[in-house]
């Protein structure tokens, strides 16, 4: 057994003592003397897996919390009606409990209603106890007393969350705003905890017809079918039977298309999170392969022993997974108590609006932490591999020499792998969306990283070599040590160069985005005061006699109404918002292409937002079928129109066409044009004295819609800026771990060259140089490839996740401050991983011989 | 009388609590008071009568099918008004809410097989016709056509379609149809009965149908005021007797299980009525079955004497516990017995003995 | 040239052992001397006070009437660059650079112009007989030829005082005394001062002077 030659008392040894003497000079001896290089190889794998996790199980609560939500809402039912907003006639109801196919109908009424006092809404479900007993008993309270309460007039039954979030107790009265008034309901009981997990109140829906200006209209019905019906054919046949507008979808179609909106969010959280993992697989990689490279006489001397390849690679391949399954467990625990604190603080769908009034309850899917487990391993032992092979192939000989680190790597051939994924990338962002997900164009993006990275040995030392040896020393040194190590380079810069372009991409895309909604905003809004009836709700509106009495306000020049409401288009799509505002809304709107102006005789014009053009496929000048009022009937597309608000896409029309064709004279919104010489709060004073102060009004001055607006967006993208700081963040360790690898396997060096003059001050500058030219290979190529990526992001991925188009605005100057900044970062982080090169230490290793 | 156990307690809760919500919209229910001198008319008192708060229909009966087994049924429909009157034009207010209880007594299963139906009267799914017999739920329904009654009963694990003929007139309860309930003369109800009706028609279970027929009992009650203060639940008997005679008797129990009011009627087959006063009616527990299910305790076998005949009551089994829970937040007992005289049977009916679980909440 | 007063040095630790005690110690120019002693005996503390990598417990080290010890780390340093030359038992050239650049080092450290530098590094390159050899990489060297560039860089920018510690240390016995006479050689030529730290006898045979050291002191050689 060639271990028991590494022992010199091996016969004191027992056979089970011997048989694990090659581990421990290879591993755990190592690890004992150098704890430092495990724990940044666990710590790169732990950081990973944390973020990877974190961000899975934040998504996949939200999504199981929207599902068990949604699926609580359905119960048993088979079949779910559904119409727009305004709702539809309730006299389907009757119509359809009485189909032979049919054996209980729920209609209910939802609406999203203000609370006051309280900032966002609480949905309001108003349904009949008695049906719901029939189609989904477990939304009812145990009690029947409780439900019994609900029949007496203005009574409400508050789901646990919603309680909670209101802070109201069984006896307190819940102030609810409708019109630009207050209706004030009691609450006299809770759901049971197993019913809804939404924020919900539920009212019998006679009240809340009558309560929240919804007489004679219903939002669902909910089915059960008799025993034996088919579902899918009732479901055609039924469809045939309503109204425009009104769709029949399973239960299931029902939660997805409310949980479609987020989907394409929920892909690029998902995303950056992968991408994050993969930046950390660089980082594994990088201090890995140095890692090992520096034990690569160690490893020879083993080989010179007896210790054969096989066993050789074995065990440092073993050791690999031994930190990578350490880590990885490290990662779960960490990702999963920050998926807890997110989800704690900010919400399943980190403060984005996505799943709202719904109580965050963390999920844990088991397969995928195994498989995120399993990914943290296989990134190390992958890390490992190349060096270890390449450790073990390698004659024992050689390796014993100083210097041969670079002769490790160079077997490594990258170019024409390189020049194939990055082709391949490029062809992947021209095609087209899978299943409304840009996953192409994130193909795209990873293929093209590789590539990028796969080349950059050859782009380091072709550009190095045009370089010519600078008068300072410390500088020349870096130079030549530079030079001569390319792919060292390009491992150390690889980690850097994921990570900020990464994060350049996404600056260019938010910057962009945010310019172009800046220009969008300034557009949509060419008033001065805007007037809103109930912000968030669907419950706020202005009677005509209202918005008589405000176009009469002194100091009001122009005044315009708007209404929104929506249509329901597809039974697996959610509503399009209808938009009726004036005749001239076109102007105000942000038209993208041509305009058709529908002759005399045509059918009447809609302009449509691009992202119901993109959902539903339509041009300028096609004919539509829109069910807008009691019936269908065609419209002319005059435009398309720029909306970065309604993600399921928006139609506006004129309003008085709305009008005359649904009879509803209602608006929520005002924009107000004051008179030449008015003052702002004077007029805002005046419409509210108008309104008779009414509570449920909200008057914004343009610049703070915009500064409200903008406010949100960054919100929105908080947790995206988070990811990118994680990702650089991971870039700056490995930058830290390559060179601090480096550092240690040049000992010697330095001792050397402190003992024929040089300072301390001068190694550091060396270190210092070679960071800075590390770094600012990093950062340009970052910077390059950052500007590609987003690219994609701007022109492919949003365009296929969310139908919003922007034009590219780059931040050069932010952009060039951060690769500054990282820059610097990666000087300090090189100087400061050979600050043990630079003690006094250092000056005894010029004895080491090896 | 019967069905009284079932009073939809989902009124009764907000009567009850009246005082805690002056804050609420609507008025009191200005409900019709039960008051002497009343003079029914007939099929005008069939149908509904909306000004009273409370009212139902309840059909109990023995059915045979051709094997011969005797088999207990029991339909029922209420109608129910809030206590308070609201001002909502929704459609969907809930004037009048109709509950429905049936259930299917076999000895051959040993239990109840029963379902429930509830829904406030809205857009004609549900309602109670006036001027005659008409009440119904979706595809529940109990009609009045000529001399007959129609009832249609799809249950979850039954189906019962059965046509009634009279064969007797009605029967007025109490003081020409005014029946007391208490010593307050305000708990009081209209209230008559038919008794031998002749049923026949279908029963269907497991997917088949079997022709049944047997003899049934109508009772139809309304009133605004129901139970005294004192009562926790009563008893109640109404038997077809074999020699076409009608018995009804009930007593009403206070906390401590005594009765406090009492009362009932009988008719020959000549038609002779003799109306019981409250200290003519005496009911004797034999023998007790406890329900495994709630835990109440129920005396399933009576001698009871009233007006100075004595017969007593045998289940035709013990397990004819009623959960109706869902719909009206009561448990009771409901079931088909048989009246014997010296052991041998004489008549056949149902018993209901209420608030044994709990203290029936009104 | 280098005088050595009274020099003192222990180091703590687990087991404190005092390595140099009162070690006095004259060197002049031109001068070239081994000095022999076990392992562990503080021959290579000697070198690294003499040459400001340590500092002395007491005593002063002098080099060029400038008192070493006195000096600061930056200023020790600068002694170092200007005026002593290093040999080192591993060689201990950069492997990234060729021996050319190598050899040059010191010169570029202590700002030779260029074309200065490249005089003398050719210089020093065919004087060690490796004048061919300047565009090689260390490792396509052999032990003797490393050792020797190492001797060119050890004495290229003209150092008072060249310090070799076991130079032979890695070397066969030709290749050895090769290596020993060509340091005698260079230092001799130079004018400056050598001390060679040595275990071995024979290598030690080579200086003008022998010195042992050993617990009690430094003291010289018959």
């Amino acid at each position: 057994m060639a271990s028991a030659r590494l022992a010199p008392h091996a016969s004191a040894l027992t056979a089970s003592g011997t048989r694990f003497l090659p581990f421990r000079a290879l591993v755990s001896g190592p690890l004992r003397e150098h704890p430092g290089h495990a724990l940044l190889a666990l710590a790169a794998i732990a950081l990973g897996v944390a973020l990877g996790v974190a961000v899975h199980l934040i998504n996949s609560s939200a999504l199981n919390e929207f599902n068990l939500a949604a699926h609580h809402l359905a119960g048993e039912a088979d079949l779910v009606v559904r119409g727009p907003r305004a709702g539809f006639d309730e006299t389907l109801y009757p119509r359809i409990a009485r189909l032979p196919q049919v054996e209980a109908a729920n209609p209910a009424v939802e609406l999203e209603v203000p609370i006051l006092g309280k900032e966002g809404t609480l949905r309001i479900i108003g349904f009949d106890p008695l049906r719901t007993a029939q189609v989904q008993p477990s939304l009812l309270p145990e009690r029947t007393a409780e439900v019994a309460e609900l029949f007496a007039a203005d009574s409400i039954l508050l789901s646990p969350s919603a309680a909670r979030w209101l802070g109201l107790d069984m006896g307190a009265a819940l102030r609810m705003m409708v019109g630009t008034g207050v209706v004030e309901v009691k609450v006299v009981g809770m759901l049971p905890e197993g019913g809804y997990r939404q924020r919900v109140g539920v009212m019998d829906i006679a009240t809340a017809q009558w309560r929240l200006g919804r007489l004679g209209k219903l939002s669902r019905i909910d089915l059960r079918l008799k025993p034996g019906v088919v579902v899918t054919a009732f479901q055609r046949e039924l469809q045939n039977e309503l109204p425009p507008g009104v769709y029949v979808a399973t239960p299931e179609t029902d939660a997805e298309r409310g949980a479609s909106l987020s989907r394409a969010y929920r892909l690029n959280l998902d995303m950056l999170a992968l991408i994050a993992l993969f930046t950390g697989a660089f980082l594994v990689f990088s201090s890995q392969m140095l890692a090992l490279m520096r034990r690569r006489a160690q490893f020879a001397l083993l080989r010179a022993l007896g210790v054969t390849r096989r066993s050789l690679a074995n065990w440092l391949l073993a050791e690999a997974a031994v930190v990578g399954a350490i880590g990885a467990i490290l990662g779960l625990a960490l990702g999963y108590a920050v998926a807890r604190f997110a989800i704690a603080n900010f919400g399943t769908d980190l403060g984005a609006g996505y799943f709202r009034g719904i109580v965050p309850g963390i999920h844990v899917d088991p397969v995928a932490l195994i498989a995120y487990f399993a990914l943290g391993v296989l990134f190390a032992v992958l890390g490992a591999a190349a060096p270890a092979l390449e450790a073990a192939r390698r004659a024992p000989a050689k390796a014993l020499h100083a210097g041969d680190e670079e002769e490790g790597l160079r077997g490594v051939r990258t170019t024409w792998p390189g020049i194939a994924s990055c082709a391949i990338g490029a062809l992947l962002a021209f095609a087209p969306a899978v299943d409304g997900l840009p996953v192409a164009a994130y193909c795209a993006i990873a293929l093209i990283l590789s590539g990028v990275i796969l080349l950059l040995p050859q782009f380091v030392s072709g550009v190095l070599k045009r370089v010519s040896a600078p008068r300072s020393v410390p500088a020349a040194l870096a130079l030549a040590q530079l030079q001569a190590t390319p792919r060292q380079i390009a491992v150390s810069a690889a980690a850097i160069v994921a990570s900020f372009s990464l994060m350049v991409a996404m600056l260019i895309m938010v910057h962009s985005f945010r310019s172009s909604l800046e220009t969008w905003l300034e557009h949509m809004l060419p008033a001065d005061l805007y007037l809103r009836a109930l912000r968030g709700g669907e419950t706020g509106f202005l009677t005509p006699e209202e918005q008589n009495r405000l176009q009469s306000t002194p100091g009001v020049e122009r005044i315009e109404f708007l209404r929104s409401q929506n249509l329901l288009l597809a039974s697996d799509r959610p509503p399009v918002v209808l938009l009726a505002g004036p005749a001239d809304s076109a102007a105000m709107l942000l038209a993208i292409g041509p305009t058709v102006i529908p002759r005399a005789g045509e059918p009447p014009a809609v302009w449509v937002s691009e992202v119901a053009a993109d959902l539903y496929g339509w041009r300028t000048g096609q004919r539509v079928q829109l069910p807008i009022g009691a019936s269908s009937r065609e419209y002319t597309v005059a435009g398309i129109w720029r909306d970065y608000v309604r993600q399921s896409g928006a139609i506006a029309i004129d309003r008085q066409l709305y009008v005359n064709l649904t009879g509803d004279a209602l608006a929520n919104d005002a924009a107000i044009w004051i008179a030449p010489g008015a003052a702002l709060p004077d007029v805002e004073r005046a419409l509210r004295e108008r309104l008779g102060n009414a509570q449920g009004i909200e008057i914004a001055s343009t610049r703070e819609v915009r500064a409200n607006s903008l406010a949100l967006f960054d919100r929105t993208f908080a947790v995206t800026y988070a990811l990118e700081i994680a990702a650089v963040l991971i870039g700056l360790f490995g930058i830290s771990v390559s060179f601090g690898a480096q550092a240690l396997a040049r000992r010697r060096e330095f001792g050397m060259l402190r003992h024929i003059g040089m300072s301390r001050r001068g190694i550091g500058a060396m270190l210092g140089w070679e960071g800075a030219i590390v770094s600012i290979f990093g950062a340009a190529v970052g910077l390059a490839l950052g500007w590609i990526t987003g690219l994609i992001l701007i022109h492919v991925v949003n365009r296929q996740s969310f139908h919003w188009s922007m034009d590219l605005h780059v931040p050069w100057l932010p952009l060039a401050a951060l690769a500054a900044v990282l820059a610097a970062a990666s000087i300090v982080t090189a100087v400061w991983s050979g600050r043990a090169a630079m003690s006094d230490d250092v000056i005894r290793a010029v004895r080491e011989d090896w | 009388m019967a069905g009284l156990a079932a009073t939809p307690c989902v009124f009764s809760q907000v009567t009850l609590d009246q005082s805690r919500r002056t804050s609420h919209a609507g008025a009191v229910t200005p409900f019709a008071p039960v008051v002497p001198g009343y003079t029914m008319r007939f099929p005008h008192d069939e149908g509904s009568h909306p000004e009273f708060r409370l009212e139902w229909w309840y059909v109990t009966g023995w059915l045979a099918g051709a094997g011969g087994a005797a088999i207990g049924f029991q339909i029922t429909f209420f109608r129910a008004r809030p206590a308070r009157r609201t001002a909502n034009p929704s459609t969907f207010a809930p004037h009048h809410m109709l509950i429905a209880h049936a259930a299917i007594a076999d000895p051959a299963r040993g239990r109840l097989q029963r379902d429930q139906r509830a829904a406030r009267a809205a857009f004609e799914l549900a309602g109670a016709a006036q001027g005659r017999t008409e009440v119904w739920i979706d595809d529940w329904s109990f009609r009045q056509q000529g001399e007959r009654y129609v009832a249609t009963v799809a249950a979850r694990s039954f189906r019962l379609d059965l046509v009634l003929t009279s064969t007797q007139p009605p029967m007025l309860q109490g003081a020409a149809g005014l029946s007391r309930k208490g010593p307050r003369p305000e708990s009081a109800s209209y209230y008559y009965s038919i008794p031998h009706l002749d049923a026949s028609g279908t029963l269907t279970r497991n997917g088949s149908t079997e022709t049944v027929g047997g003899v049934a009992w109508l009772d139809h009650e309304w009133s605004s005021s129901y139970m005294d203060e004192r009562a926790v639940g009563w008893d109640w008997i109404g038997i077809n007797l074999d020699d076409g005679g009608a018995l009804m008797a009930f007593r009403m129990r206070d906390p401590t299980g005594r009765s406090f009011w009492a009362g009932g009627a009988y008719r020959s087959a000549a038609g002779s009525v003799q109306v019981f006063a409250p200290d003519a009616v005496r009911f004797t527990p034999l023998r007790h079955w406890r329900s495994s299910r709630t835990g109440a305790n129920y005396p399933v076998s009576w001698r009871v004497s009233a007006g100075g005949r004595e017969i007593d009551i045998e289940p035709l089994f013990d397990d004819q516990e009623n959960d109706t829970r869902a719909t009206t937040g009561a448990v009771y007992w409901e079931g088909a017995v048989r009246a014997l005289r010296a052991g041998a049977s004489v008549g056949r009916g149902y018993l209901e003995l209420t608030g044994y679980w709990r203290r029936l909440q009104l | 040239m280098l005088a050595i007063r009274k020099l003192t040095k222990s180091y703590g630790g687990v087991r404190p052992r005092t390595l140099l005690d009162d070690v006095t110690f004259d060197l002049a120019a031109g001068e070239y001397v081994a000095i022999m002693g076990e392992s562990g005996v503080g021959k290579s503390t000697l070198l690294n006070l003499i040459a400001g990598l340590d500092v002395p417990d007491s005593g002063s080290v002098t080099l060029a009437e400038r008192e070493v010890t006195a000096l600061d780390d930056a200023e020790r340093t600068l002694v170092r660059r200007n005026h002593i030359g290093f040999v080192f038992q591993a060689f201990h050239l950069l492997p990234h650079l060729t021996v050319a650049q190598n050899v040059a080092l010191p010169l570029s450290l202590i700002g030779a112009a260029p074309d200065e530098a490249g005089a003398r590094v050719a210089e020093m390159l065919t004087a060690v007989g490796l004048s061919r050899a300047g565009a090689s990489y260390p490792r396509e060297l052999s032990g003797g030829e490393l050792q020797r560039a190492a001797i060119a860089r050890a004495l290229v920018h003209r150092p008072l005082l060249t310090l070799a510690d076991e130079p032979t240390g890695n070397l066969d016995a030709a290749n050895g005394a090769q290596v020993l006479t060509l340091l005698r050689a260079e230092v001799k030529r130079n004018g400056g001062a050598g001390i060679l730290v040595t275990h071995s006898a024979t290598a030690a045979a080579s200086a003008d002077r022998v010195f042992t050291l050993a617990s009690d002191g430094l003291r010289l050689r018959n």
